[in-house]
């Protein structure tokens, strides 16, 4: 549904993309991660038909996003990172002239399906200026859906919203997800993993890491990490040293009240580690690998 | 073509929903019925013929000033807004976009314009279809009236135009506002050039002042009752140009 190939986009002198490639099937939720000013506007700009790219190849549904620009644009739906809607106009109304644009002709009846899929029909009739950031947003989610388009593009869809809105609207992207292809951004790497079937990590312009969010787990995790919680009294040097001797532990450190022991080559160290403290004469409160999380691969990936 | 229509009208409500287009038709309204009823008195006072294109010609001059605060916005505040991002990635065409906005303004003038109408038909109530011994001494052409409307609608078109490339140009409204106030005032006065000594500008340039002043192609013609196609074609011709460059100006918002 969406092939990028080698995209560059420059500013002048700064290079906001530097040759990216990634795709996204039919019906995938693709995230796209990255700290802020990594290119994830940028890329969406492109795709989305605002601005045209330095180099490279982009394609939507098949289309051009440069030569077949208005082919592309009527077949994505999107929600720009600042939501900004006409604080003139009703809500209704907004989403009924964007219909228009659209070239739709039941627009009433459209405007109404939607709003009432984004939880925003019971203020159908009120001025945009009204609404708060979470409901603007939402209006901005339905304008993008109107046209019912098989790529849905999504900037950032969930900043500024309060924790249930924000819980609320990555299940409405979950839902859409199955009938659509969406890709996303956002910098919360709890929502991509939760949401996402794919996951781009790009950063300063550059994809850094791709791939599905367990993939790219296996990918960091190299060597298992242990973390152990003591009871009883020691000396932690003492302690470090010996659990450093310990067959296949490659290094150990103090961490959160406890300590983390990094076993060499995915060695299965947490038996003799249990029994190496026992004999100690201490008793084993926690013993348990460290799960890695999105967060870590992230900042493994995004690191310099 | 069909979001060309999309665009006017969600453009042409604005203006019914929006503060600035209710001063502007206030404030010219009571600059022209002040100016009108002055010259009406005057007029009446010293037995002179009645001239129905007084009021058409202080139009057309307020339009200077007044024309640019009903186009400042049209680019402007949707650039600085930022809803010029989400018009930008519909499936439309720039030209659709700016060809929807002028139409929009441009329609909003033919509603200021067709207020003055209040002041023609004070006048002809007062003369053609008045009572009998009323202190004017003639009657006034009501043919002559027709052509002075269609010569102000074409300038406005054109002012409006104007004040839209410029809008395009700057994401500031204020400073919209006031560039093409100045262009919209150095094209009018290029009619009064002649009035400079041929010592300080030589006649090559006053004539070439004259050709491009907005003032003198309805001056000459329109407001004397004539329909001249050379000035229908200069109004039109300044249309399609800064159209054109709006357009550009547009689309250079992609390539930034």
């Amino acid at each position: 549904m969406i092939e990028v190939q080698g995209l560059v986009k420059r500013f002048g002198d700064f290079t906001a993309l530097n040759h990216i490639s990634f795709k996204a099937e039919e019906g995938e939720i693709l995230g796209f991660l990255g700290p802020n000013g990594a290119g994830k506007t940028t890329t969406m700009r492109i795709l989305t038909g605002y601005m045209p790219p330095t180099d490279g190849q982009a394609r939507v549904a098949g289309f051009d996003v440069f030569e077949q620009s208005l082919q592309v644009r009527q077949r994505i739906g999107y929600l720009p990172e600042l939501v900004r809607l006409y604080p003139d106009m009703t809500v209704r109304g907004y989403v009924e002239f964007v219909a228009e644009m659209r070239g739709l002709k039941n627009r009433r009846q459209r405007a109404e399906e939607v709003l009432e899929m984004v939880g925003m029909a019971h203020r159908a009739k009120s001025l945009i200026r009204t609404l708060s950031k979470g409901m603007r947003q939402r209006v901005g989610l339905a304008q993008a859906l109107v046209h019912n388009p098989p790529v849905l593009i999504l900037d950032e869809p969930t900043i500024g919203l309060d924790p249930q809105q924000v819980a609320e609207l990555r299940t409405i992207i979950q839902q859409l997800g199955r009938q659509h292809t969406i890709m996303f951004s956002t910098h919360v790497l709890t929502e991509a993993e939760q949401v996402c079937d794919r996951v781009v990590i790009i950063n300063r312009g550059n994809i850094v890491a791709e791939g599905r969010p367990d993939e790219l787990r296996e990918k960091v995790q190299d060597n298992t990490r242990v973390f152990v919680r003591i009871q009883g009294r020691f000396d932690e040097k003492k302690l470090l040293n010996m659990l450093n001797t310990l067959n296949g532990v490659e290094k150990s450190e103090a961490f959160q009240g406890g300590f983390v022991v990094t076993a060499k080559n995915n060695v299965e160290i947490r038996p003799s580690l249990a029994k190496a403290i026992l004999e100690q004469g201490l008793n084993l409160l926690e013993l348990r690998p460290l799960a890695i999380t999105l967060e870590d691969i992230f900042l493994e990936y995004t690191r310099q | 073509m069909r979001n060309i229509w999309t665009i006017f009208k969600r453009e042409i409500r604005q203006y019914f929903v929006s503060p600035i287009a209710y001063l502007v038709a206030f404030a010219v309204l009571l600059l022209l019925g002040l100016s009108f009823n002055t010259d009406l008195d005057y007029r009446v006072a010293n037995q002179l013929r009645p001239d129905a294109t007084l009021v058409l010609s202080n139009f057309a001059f307020l339009m200077v000033f007044f024309a640019p605060l009903l186009t400042m916005r049209l680019f402007a505040e949707e650039a600085r807004e930022g809803t010029l991002e989400l018009l930008m990635t519909m499936p439309t065409r720039d030209v659709d976009l700016v060809i929807g906005k002028f139409l929009g303004a441009w329609v909003y003038y033919c509603v200021l314009l067709a207020l003055t109408l209040v002041f023609e038909g004070a006048l002809l109530s007062i003369t053609n279809f008045g009572p009998e011994g009323f202190p004017l001494r003639s009657r006034v052409d009501i043919g002559q009236i027709i052509a002075a409307y269609i010569g102000i609608f074409l300038y406005g078109g054109a002012t409006i135009a104007i004040g839209l490339m410029f809008s395009a140009m700057t994401e500031n409204q204020i400073v919209a506002a006031f560039l093409s106030m100045a262009v919209l005032l150095m094209l009018w006065v290029g009619d009064i050039a002649g009035l400079v000594p041929a010592s300080i500008l030589s006649t090559e340039v006053v004539e070439a002042l004259r050709v491009i002043s907005l003032q003198s192609h309805y001056s000459s013609s329109f407001l004397r009752g004539l329909i001249v196609l050379e000035d229908m074609y200069f109004y039109i011709a300044i249309m399609v140009v800064s159209l054109f460059v709006t357009t550009r100006l547009v689309e250079s918002r992609r390539w930034r």
